[in-house]
């Protein structure tokens, strides 16, 4: 990639955050308000780059996106589509009925009980059908969610071995319902592990509409500055995807804000071991790093509240940020948020005149904003007086309740007792406390730490894999796996990778266990190069 | 059985038990972590137990725990299990009825109702699936199981080497299809129906086992069973809150619950995993053996493990260290999570732990039934506290 200009935007909550590269360096960066339209902000953030740095637009080589986008909508409970869920399994499976062990309040935003439907169908682990396809109750079921969900979700019993009954299905939806509905089958979305798959399948289907924004935005932003590079989203691993494959698969993102984060953290600092606390306007991701990247987590992956079983590094997401509401009564702190006002802040928030409180206000209040940085166009305080007229209990009992919250978001992630260092980055890091911080042998904040989000998602590889289930009494062993690497390899290709840079970086078999025969199930992981 | 059904608390009232545990969701989710690292490497999934037992006690259903030795002599009790693959069953939850409608059915055969479930093995299904059993049916929880650990097959328990049988049992499955085996003091033969059984029925079933009155229960069981898999999930689930070594305060714990040393023997990462399936495949099982190459002060060491659902025996540079009935457990070093036979992976980093049998699975009976010879290893069982002296 040396010498290869590449684009970079980490759209948060509040803030979008552009870098351009060249090879290793950073030439320019910006930062603007994320918009609610979010292209303006994308725009904005790009014509600074473009302005400051006079390049050629078309000589650009990559853009790629991270985004909280997903993770914000999933945690504030906003903006989510309303998904009509279908789980294809019974009379198997009742026991457990879909969204079991979901928080209530997400539950609601995303469903209602008319909107769940246990249907009799789905497969037995050797292809055979647990029962035929109860077609009438689909289309049934459809008419009455009609006007009623933005999305469906469907999730067949051992779908991932054979799909047919989720295939059938989505024809059923789509007839009924038109072509309009977006429809998430969960074969394509996860693996073996009915609960799990099916609680991914269906968070991905509530957030389909706030990526496709985020898509549209990005691809709308370049193509009216004449960029025509590809554009690429960043997944949970850390690699990337093309971003038409992103549309359907946003739960591939949840992480891709905090995962740029992570790689732009250790790029940065050099720092390959300790905790890295991403702070933007909405929320903060707190990252364990171990050799430079992060732990991921072992068997399930809690994402809102719900366990699911996507691969992602382990993470925990709070709903603090920068524009994060201080609630109170008098001087006492009530609580931080989780509200945040976003991209108001400049409408909304005290130090503008606003009438609310926020995190970023107390740090003013303070005096902790002393360090100017050029990203920021606007000053950090337009109405002082509003701000001086503070009580300054109420302040300090803001700031020690950011801290206590920062401390005890590390602590949850840390896995020794032994102070480890502490990367703080995004443009949060300046509103919150760095000293003192328990549990940290000490705070970095490197340089272009504001905007170290958008750096990472220029570093990136392209990630794919592909998985197939095997019997070994009729196929060599090395044969099979050699068969699903090949198709890893291309489905690495169709999203973007040179066909030749793409290694293997994980083989997995899973056997049927406790069943005689010879079946397994081949999974390959691969990344690769966009670049050459 | 026409009988109208009363509560466990009305059934510990008749027995004038005073003294039992209410199981809240923190509680069963610390006796699953336990009876998950007890598994040695199998049990299967926990999630699906758990769920099923949350929303048991979502549903206002009571779970009460008793111990064995207060209960009274005639009563009967019964074993309730998921039998059959256990990737399946990660795929194929069941649906509600299943353990009633075994149990029922079993209570027929009887004719007498089960008053108590017996958790049969310590398991991230099994285990649970005896509570959840419970809550539906109404009636106690017994402290025992029937290993101390989870085994391959019916028949490796406690329960047959001291002379009780798992005859009859009742299999069922998802579409409410029943099956009664009853092969009397053959339990050899009872396992290899049941497999067969849940082969039919698509990878999975459903069982009601193992009916041992209260004084067999008394005689034969793991006795205090749940207590050790819940005290020990309990100071897993504390170590990670207070940033301890879990393993460290696992081991306390055993030495705490069982007087017992544990030995943490190996720490290193899965380099490769050898999955023979050969002439073993029409026993049902999947066989394997696992490579670990050692890391910190391990580094150049290397750890073999050969499976059997469950971990059977290892050698670390080619000495043996471990031989069954003796429980292995890679454990995450960071968490104390088990890692399993049926979703370990490459490049997975853990601590070997080897922990003695119970003693009630060590008899020469025991020995026969599922030590070294029984799995095909040309060697005597030697217990892990003298490989490990």
């Amino acid at each position: 990639m040396t010498g290869e200009l590449r684009v970079g935007f980490d759209v948060g909550g509040t803030f979008t955050d552009g870098v351009l590269m060249r090879g290793k360096d950073v030439v320019v960066k910006a930062k603007s308000l994320t918009t609610q339209d979010v292209t303006a902000g994308i725009v904005q953030a790009l014509d600074a780059l473009l302005n400051k740095s006079r390049v050629n637009p078309a000589e650009v080589a990559m853009v790629s996106l991270g985004t909280t986008h997903t993770t914000n909508a999933l945690i504030e409970r906003r903006n989510l589509n309303k998904v009509g869920i279908f789980r294809l399994g019974a009379p198997a499976t009742t026991a457990i009925p879909p969204l079991t062990g979901w928080p209530e309040d997400l539950k609601q935003a995303i469903s209602g009980t008319e909107l769940v439907h246990v249907i009799r169908g789905g497969s037995e682990y050797d292809g055979r059908d647990i029962v035929p396809l109860d077609k009438q109750a689909i289309a049934e079921a459809c008419r009455n969610m009609k006007g009623k969900v933005d999305s469906v979700a469907i999730t067949g019993v051992f779908s991932p071995i054979i799909s047919d009954h989720e295939e059938q299905a989505a024809e059923i939806v789509r007839e009924v319902l038109g072509d309009d509905i977006h429809i998430t089958l969960s074969h394509r979305i996860a693996t073996i592990s009915l609960l799990e798959r099916e609680n991914s399948a269906i968070l991905n289907a509530s957030v389909i509409t706030v990526m496709q924004r985020a898509v549209n935005s990005l691809k709308t932003a370049v193509s009216e500055r004449g960029i025509t590079a590809p554009l690429f989203i960043v997944q949970n691993d850390g690699s990337v995807m093309s971003v038409d494959y992103a549309v359907d698969y946003p739960i591939f993102t949840v992480a891709s804000g905090p995962a740029a984060s992570v790689r732009g953290s250790v790029y940065l600092s050099g720092i390959e071991d300790g905790v890295v606390v991403d702070i933007g306007g909405t929320s903060t991701d707190v990252a364990y790093i171990v050799k430079g990247f992060p732990r991921e987590s072992s068997i399930t992956v809690t994402i809102g509240g719900v366990k699911t079983n996507i691969r992602c590094p382990d993470l925990l997401s709070i709903a603090l940020g920068g524009g994060t509401i201080v609630k109170h009564q008098g001087e006492k702190v009530s609580a931080l948020g989780p509200e945040s006002v976003g991209y108001n802040l400049v409408r909304l928030g005290k130090s503008f005149g606003g009438p609310l409180l926020t995190v970023h206000d107390t740090a003013v209040a303070l005096g902790k904003l002393d360090r100017k940085l050029e990203v920021f166009k606007t000053d950090f305080v337009t109405h002082p007086e509003k701000v001086n007229a503070l009580p300054r209990k109420l302040i300090d009992n803001a700031w020690a309740a950011v801290k206590a919250t920062i401390e005890e978001a590390i602590d949850k992630m840390k896995t020794t007792v032994e102070p480890v260092p502490a990367i703080f980055i995004g443009g949060g890091a300046m509103v919150v406390p760095k000293e003192g911080i328990a549990g940290v042998s000490k705070v970095l904040c490197p340089d272009h730490f504001e905007v170290g989000g958008a750096v990472g998602t220029t570093i990136a590889e392209i990630g794919a894999y592909a998985e197939g289930v095997v019997d070994l009494e009729k196929e060599d062993r090395d044969n099979a796996i050699a068969r699903v690497t090949e198709q890893a390899k291309n489905n690495a290709k169709t999203a973007g990778a040179i066909r030749e840079t793409v290694e293997v970086i994980d083989v997995e078999e899973i056997p049927f266990t406790y069943m005689p025969g010879k079946r397994e199930k081949v999974r390959i992981r691969v990344k690769g190069k966009i670049l050459r | 059985m026409k009988e109208k059904r009363v509560s466990a608390r009305d059934i510990l009232q008749e027995w004038d038990i005073k003294d039992f545990r209410v199981i809240d969701k923190q509680a069963i989710s610390e006796i699953t972590l336990g009876a998950s690292i007890l598994a040695t490497g199998g049990g299967g999934d926990p999630e699906i137990g758990l769920l099923w037992t949350y929303k048991v006690l979502d549903e206002g259903k009571e779970i009460l725990m008793v111990d064995p030795m207060e209960i009274p002599d005639e009563i009967q009790t019964a074993s309730t299990a998921c039998l059959g693959a256990a990737l399946v069953l990660t795929e194929k939850p069941p649906s509600g009825g299943v353990l009633n409608l075994a149990i029922r059915r079993l209570e027929q055969y009887l004719g007498r109702p089960i008053q108590a479930t017996i958790p049969i093995e310590c398991g991230g299904v099994n285990s649970p699936v005896a509570y959840a059993a419970a809550g539906e049916l109404g009636v106690p929880v017994i402290d025992v199981d029937g290993m101390n650990r989870a085994f391959p097959e019916l028949q490796m328990t406690s329960w047959v080497t001291h002379g009780v049988h798992s005859s009859p049992t009742v299999s069922v499955d998802n579409r409410k299809n029943i099956t009664v085996i009853d092969t009397g003091d053959d339990d050899v033969l009872a396992e290899t129906l049941a497999r067969r059984v849940a082969m039919a029925y698509g990878g999975i079933s459903w069982i009601a086992t193992y009916p041992l009155t209260g004084r067999q229960v008394k005689e034969a069981s793991i006795l205090n069973s749940q207590s050790i898999a819940w005290a020990a999930g309990h100071a897993v689930m504390c170590a990670r809150q207070e940033h301890l070594d879990p393993i460290a305060e696992l081991l306390k714990s055993l030495k705490k619950e069982r007087d017992v040393e544990g030995f943490r023997v190996f720490r290193g990462k899965i380099v490769d995993i050898r999955r023979e399936f050969g002439s073993e495949t029409n026993k049902g099982f999947t066989l394997g053996q696992v490579i670990m190459e050692g890391i910190d002060e391990y580094k150049g060491q290397t750890a073999s493990l050969d499976f059997q659902n469950e971990w059977l025996n290892l050698r670390v540079d080619g000495e043996v260290l471990c031989l069954p009935p003796d429980l292995i457990a890679i454990l995450d070093s960071e968490t104390g999570e088990p890692i399993r036979t049926d979703i370990m992976k490459y490049g997975y980093r853990g601590t070997i732990v080897l922990i003695p049998a119970h003693e009630r699975m060590r008899t020469p009976k025991g020995i026969e039934m599922f030590g070294p010879r029984h799995f095909g290893y040309d060697l005597d069982y030697v217990p892990v506290e003298t490989l490990n002296g």
